[in-house]
């Protein structure tokens, strides 16, 4: 999978839990789950549940404290999968 | 310094499905989760100590600059169902919860005799954000911490007097 897919993949997971539109027409890499497409912080783990599904991978807590953002949710997952 | 967070419980039922596998073991620590599967009413348990949660990391994201997602590094010190503490990090934040058929609503500060200073009504001077945290302009004072929290139906903004 490259980057343009893992991103795609994950637009698709968050975007049950958006609360902003616009913000999320212009979903990338600098995107802010809180700040940028008002996500419930109730919701996050919703996503990171989603993730681990989606991508077969588990995310422990060091690598959930990041995860308030595309850029470094991305990460999470590229190092999850590296691993695998 | 404070902090606060509200939940309409209405919106929580809508939005989360807390009995979704693996949801509570990645938020709250044993002893939370202890809590919760043992409450007469586990679905107001979890909103009473996941805005306790909320309302101490405000404080906490005023207090380091900090910005994560750590849920389980916020761990309730559960009194009674309107008290009790959160601990971060070496941090303790005491916690008010009021509990109403709409909504749960947790005040939380960094010392206990602040309880008795806390103002919340909505401020009529600006409020303005500073790496995202809210400060309001009071008439010839300087800028002083606000709180906001929003969810649903409801809106609460908690400053100190």
């Amino acid at each position: 999978m490259n980057k343009e897919e893992t991103l795609d993949r994950l637009k698709e997971i968050v975007k049950p839990y958006t609360n902003n539109d616009v913000a999320f027409e212009n979903f990338t890499a600098d995107t802010d789950f809180i700040a940028d497409l008002n996500i419930n912080s109730a919701n996050l783990v919703d996503i990171i549940l989603d993730v681990e599904d989606a991508f077969a991978i588990h995310i422990d807590n060091e690598s959930m404290e990041k995860m308030l953002d595309v850029k470094s949710t991305l990460e999470v997952i590229e190092t999850k999968l590296s691993e695998k | 310094m404070i902090g606060n967070d509200i939940v309409d419980l209405a919106l929580a039922r809508k939005e989360s499905n807390w009995r979704r596998p693996g949801y509570l073991e990645k938020i709250f620590t044993n002893e939370e989760q202890f809590l919760i599967s043992n409450a007469k009413n586990p679905e107001i348990m979890v909103w009473n100590l996941w805005s306790r949660k909320e309302a101490a990391y405000k404080i906490y994201n005023r207090q380091t600059g900090i910005r994560a997602y750590i849920p389980t590094q916020l761990a309730c010190v559960y009194d009674n169902e309107n008290s009790g503490s959160v601990q971060c990090h070496g941090n303790t934040y005491y916690t008010k919860t009021e509990i109403t058929k709409e909504k749960i609503h947790t005040v939380a500060v960094t010392q206990q005799r602040d309880f008795s200073e806390i103002k919340m009504e909505k401020p009529l001077a600006k409020i303005h954000k500073k790496n995202g945290i809210p400060f309001v302009n009071y008439a010839r004072d300087a800028e002083k911490p606000i709180s906001i929290s929003h969810h649903g139906r409801f809106i609460a903004w908690v400053a100190m007097d």
